[in-house]
């Protein structure tokens, strides 16, 4: 018991001075116990809410961005609306009326000068049209004429043969010829009975 | 009744300008009075009056004005615009490319048939084909209009009875479609 009591006394006895000690040995070892152990004890970082969460401001949804189509780089063909329907954003709806004479005559003028070339170039049109059938007629022309020549070339030489071949009796056929046949044949046929 | 857009007097002029020369300017021009003539949309058609008659003509119902001024046409249901026989006596006074026809041809025509060659008393050189013409009578009364089947050119090679003008209008429209020709 008495070492137990001793070891009490001493205990408080040494407690004293080991509390001292201890005290100036744990001072260290709090110190550097207390970054671990302190921790949960501080009070935590409290949110700072501004506006509560019913906030007229907060209640409302946050608008959420919207592409373009543009950013969204999807293939023409693929999208919803056809290329040729869209309308251009941001343009006012409805006519715009021509009333003022002035601008009546400046789409007058516009108007006018793209008749005026128009007919301009149908004109040419025409004028070229027609020198390439000229010229095309006149070819055709050149080559009948020719051919014809030819022809008449042809001719020619045959009539200068027979001429040739008939040059002795040529009067005398000629004149036979415009007496009459009549005289000429029953000669023949008494030769050839006698 | 309104104004037209710049769509359809730019569609409304060029059609104009088909069977007019320079001379169309005159058409909206204020006069020597001061009156100025402007053109106006009922429904689909198109009308030609002095302007103080279309101030005027706001005070009635849409619905219930039929006509007011000159008719000189329709636009149809694909945009473009069609020429009345109304619109002659307006546009005749500056036609751009001119026939007469021998009074032979004038019967033929005035019943609806196209122009031949043989019943062309003259008509203007230099005029391509397809192109807007208008119709006289030997003491230059306008009979109507059409379009060149050929251009002078090639229409003298033409033998009598070719198509030298296709008919568009005439005035035997008058009688002929007495019943539809006013009717929206």
């Amino acid at each position: 018991m008495a070492p137990t009591k001793g070891s009490s006394k001493g205990a408080s006895s040494g407690g004293s001075h080991k509390g001292s000690k201890t005290s100036n040995f744990s001072s260290d070892s709090r110190v550097s116990k207390s970054s671990k152990k302190n921790a949960p004890k501080r009070p935590p970082p409290k949110e700072v809410k501004s506006k509560a969460r019913t906030a007229p401001e907060n209640l409302q949804k946050k608008k959420k961005r919207k592409y373009t189509e543009a950013e969204l780089n999807l293939p023409k063909l693929n999208s919803i609306t056809p290329v040729g329907v869209v309308k251009p954003k941001g343009k006012k709806k409805g006519k715009t009326f021509v009333d003022d004479s002035e601008g009546m005559m400046t789409i007058l003028a516009m108007v006018n000068a793209e008749k005026e070339g128009q007919i301009e170039s149908k004109m040419m049109k025409a004028r070229q049209l027609e020198e390439i059938r000229e010229a095309r007629k006149k070819e055709m022309e050149a080559r009948v004429a020719e051919k014809k020549g030819k022809l008449e070339a042809v001719k020619d030489s045959i009539r200068n043969k027979k001429k040739g071949k008939g040059a002795s009796d040529e009067s005398s056929s000629a004149v036979s010829k415009s007496s009459g046949s009549k005289f000429s044949k029953p000669k023949r046929k008494s030769v050839s009975f006698a | 009744m309104r104004q037209l857009t710049e769509e359809e007097t730019k569609t409304l002029f060029s059609k104009l300008a088909h069977y007019t020369g320079r001379s169309l300017n005159s058409l909206i021009a204020p006069t020597d009075g001061g009156q100025q003539m402007v053109f106006r949309l009922q429904g689909s058609r198109v009308y030609y009056m002095p302007l103080a008659l279309a101030n005027l003509a706001t005070s009635i119902p849409r619905d219930n004005l039929l006509s007011a001024g000159t008719q000189m046409g329709k636009f149809t249901k694909t945009g473009k615009f069609r020429l009345n026989l109304t619109c002659l006596d307006v546009v005749a006074p500056h036609a751009r490319y001119k026939l007469w026809i021998k009074p032979n041809g004038e019967m033929p025509f005035l019943y609806g048939g196209n122009v031949v060659k043989a019943h062309v008393g003259r008509w203007s050189e230099d005029c391509p084909e397809h192109s807007g013409v208008i119709v006289y009578s030997q003491d230059d009364t306008p009979l109507g209009f059409g379009v060149s089947a050929r251009s002078t050119q090639e229409a003298k090679k033409l033998d009598p009875t070719g198509i030298v003008l296709f008919r568009q209008a005439d005035v035997g429209e008058y009688l002929r479609e007495e019943d539809t020709l006013f009717t929206t």
